[in-house]
């Protein structure tokens, strides 16, 4: 066979060259058996010779082969064919245990299996009709995002190298139908069969845990459909740049973001509420943020998570010690004490009675717990940071004596669903990082007087044709319109909704905080935060502005 | 020349030729066509269909296609046997046509599953 032919890998072809012998053997028995019949003389009940014609041999056959047995039909029968009939029992039989044991043991072949699986999983692709995200590695995180935004009723097709989690996208109970192949995301050939190249691909969302394979599902993704939204998830930052030359269109790392996220808390606290509860996933209200007590901070831990957050620190100029048990010695050696982090001695070592706050960050749960526990007792005052890594965990981390737990993986789904559900929002929030703690808290204000204790959802309104066509009908006729009157119920009270207009998007330029009187202009995007419900009424609202529009002056 | 090869042939060819020995004859005259030999063609018909499930070779799909058509048409031919030989014994002309027909139409697919078979083999040559 040439390389480039189609395989022959449709599973009824499979099933049946591996039976081609037992059928073989089975159409011979059967061809001398009703053969057989047809030759052996009988008598008829007037006692004249007589023989089975082709029809009744095989009639006969047919209900002895498969041991129905319905007696001697037509006619009883003479001597020589009870002797036939005794020896095409066996034959039958034996003809039939073997052709179905045979194709019992085909089809329970795991290669079988995985053919059919496969089969099955590239025509659910090929019938997908909605919009949707292949999503490339299914652990924690992968999880999460497929069950946010199956709630969200996006489409999903899932790859992951492991059956086990894989296996986890039927036991998950997703509200949607989510195709899903065990496959090495790396093989461009798995991604196309996945989708990649499917008219409905919405993006790729690269998460498997290695940063090498993620950068060549990026490049696939750039070189086969170069329409598609990537999102990259990187650990090592040698990576986050051939990620960028391979064409992601972000770059995730959970470290750094992390990182960023303590760092933000201790200088601007408010934004950090702000940003916790409009990142957060469905249904979080506005909490406190943790605070951090000042004073000396202990790392435990040895690899980038543990070092991301300390060149945060070394920036804001916050000391500290880094206890390490593999012993890498960096070039600032002087902060670092070199010894197993779960030993109350090292901890001792390390200042653990003068810290102010303790990480207890290594890439191992139980570690982490122990540091936890030894830390606690060492110093009752510490405010400490567990690393959580298995979501299996949860429970004896809440447990734990930890006053703040970080999962990477909670992290890292955070901001992949940020980046699907809202676009916008993340240039919101990395511009508002660059104004100061005054203006974060007079917003962070305003918003708790909007939104009060519910949850803080955040959406993006587009002045376009198809989303609201008579704002753009009335912008057309020259009408005035005001992003207030985006904001007005229009059941008759004309009451504002609950909402608070984030930013303003208008070709590449971009306002922070419009205010309500702003003029709209056809294809502004504006985004918003608010209550739940006045997300739905606004939803309801452009519409009903049709509705009205429609009632007063019906349209040409 | 493998033993797998001959065998595939054999069974190919011997369809072809069992099928025609019943066609050929008077088409309305059934002394001129054994039923023994209608036998052996469907059965041997099958087996060819079986074998050609294993073929791997880019004729294979079609070669396989002209095998079911005969399988069709020959199966078809003993149908009608037994139906019109249960309406009068002996067959009458119009039965006897009917079958006979019938398994021309698998004779022509016969025909071109070997040439087909022939076409792979001249091809292997190069």
């Amino acid at each position: 066979m040439t390389p480039g032919a189609p395989r022959n890998r449709h599973g009824i072809f499979i099933l049946f060259r591996h039976l081609r012998v037992p059928l073989v053997v089975l159409i011979l028995v059967y061809a001398v058996v009703v053969l057989g019949f047809t030759l052996v003389p009988g008598v008829d009940p007037a006692g004249q010779p007589w023989r089975m014609s082709f029809l009744h041999a095989f009639y006969f056959v047919s209900f002895l082969g498969t041991t129905i047995g319905l007696g001697e039909i037509p006619h009883p029968f003479s001597d020589a064919q009870r002797l036939w009939a005794t020896a095409s029992i066996y034959a039958t039989v034996m003809a039939w245990l073997y052709a179905v044991g045979a194709m019992f043991a085909v089809i329970r072949d795991p290669m079988f299996r995985r053919v059919v699986r496969e089969e099955r999983f590239e025509r659910a692709v090929r019938r997908l009709h909605n919009p949707f995200y292949l999503l490339c590695g299914f652990d924690d995180s992968g999880q999460r995002i497929a069950r946010e935004l199956a709630q969200d009723g996006v489409g999903l097709v899932v790859i992951d190298i492991e059956p086990d989690r894989v296996d986890e996208v039927d036991l998950g109970e997703l509200q949607v139908a989510v195709p899903a192949l065990v496959a090495d995301a790396g093989d461009p050939m798995s991604l196309q069969r996945a989708g990649l190249t499917h008219p409905l691909c919405a993006g790729v969302l690269a998460l498997t845990g290695s940063d090498a394979v993620n950068t060549k599902i990026a490049l696939t993704a750039r070189m086969l459909s170069p329409a598609l939204r990537v999102l990259c998830a990187a650990r090592n930052h040698a990576w986050q740049a051939r990620m960028a030359a391979a064409g992601a269109d972000h770059i995730i790392n959970p470290f750094d973001t992390f990182a960023e996220r303590v760092a933000l808390s201790i200088r601007t606290p408010s934004l950090h509420v702000i940003y916790e509860a409009l990142t957060a996933q469905a249904g979080t209200p506005m909490d406190e943020p943790p605070r951090f007590p000042p004073g000396r901070w202990i790392l435990c831990g040895s690899d980038l998570f543990v070092r991301a957050l300390r060149r945060q620190l070394t920036m804001l100029d916050i000391q500290s010690t880094l206890v390490d048990s593999v012993g890498s010695v960096g070039p600032d050696a002087a902060d670092l004490v070199s010894g197993d982090p779960t030993d109350t001695h090292v901890l001792r070592q390390a200042g653990i009675d003068k810290a102010a706050v303790l990480v207890a960050g290594t890439a191992v749960d139980i570690d982490n717990l122990t540091i936890t526990l030894a830390a606690r007792a060492g110093n009752k005052q510490l405010f400490i940071v567990a690393r959580q890594m298995q979501r299996r965990n949860s429970a004896v981390f809440r447990a734990s004596p930890a006053d703040l737990v970080t999962v990477s993986s909670y992290v890292l789904s955070a901001e992949v669903l940020r980046h699907i559900r809202a676009p916008s929002l993340s240039y919101f929030l990395s511009r508002s990082r660059d104004e100061g703690e005054d203006w974060a808290c007079e917003l962070l204000q305003r918003l708790r007087e909007l939104v009060g204790d519910e949850v803080l959802e955040s959406w993006s309104v587009r002045v376009a044709t198809a989303a609201s066509p008579t704002l753009c009908v009335a912008l057309r006729a020259g009408e005035a319109v005001t992003l207030d009157r985006l904001m007005t119920r229009t059941d008759g009270t004309d009451n504002r909704v609950r909402a608070l207009p984030l930013l303003l998007q208008r070709g590449h330029e971009r306002q922070l905080l419009p205010p309500i009187d702003t003029l709209l202009a056809l294809d502004d995007e504006v985004l918003f935060c608010g209550t739940d419900s006045a997300r739905s009424i606004m939803r309801n609202t452009v519409v009903a502005h049709e509705l009205a529009a429609a009632a007063v002056a019906p349209s040409p | 020349m493998s033993p797998e090869r001959v065998l595939f042939a054999f069974v190919i060819v011997l369809a072809l030729t069992l099928n025609a020995g019943y066609s050929v004859g008077e088409i309305a005259n059934p002394d001129h066509h054994n039923v023994y030999e209608l036998y052996a063609a469907i059965v041997v018909n099958l087996i060819a269909t079986v074998m050609k499930f294993g073929d791997r070779s880019p004729l294979g799909s079609t070669m396989l296609a002209t095998s079911l058509v005969a399988d069709v048409q020959l199966l078809a031919a003993a149908a009608a046997w037994g139906y019109f030989g249960s309406l009068a014994d002996p067959i009458g002309a119009h039965g006897m046509v009917t079958v006979v027909s019938l398994s021309i139409g698998a004779l022509v697919a016969n025909v071109v599953s070997v040439v087909l078979l022939v076409i792979e083999t001249a091809n292997l040559r190069r």
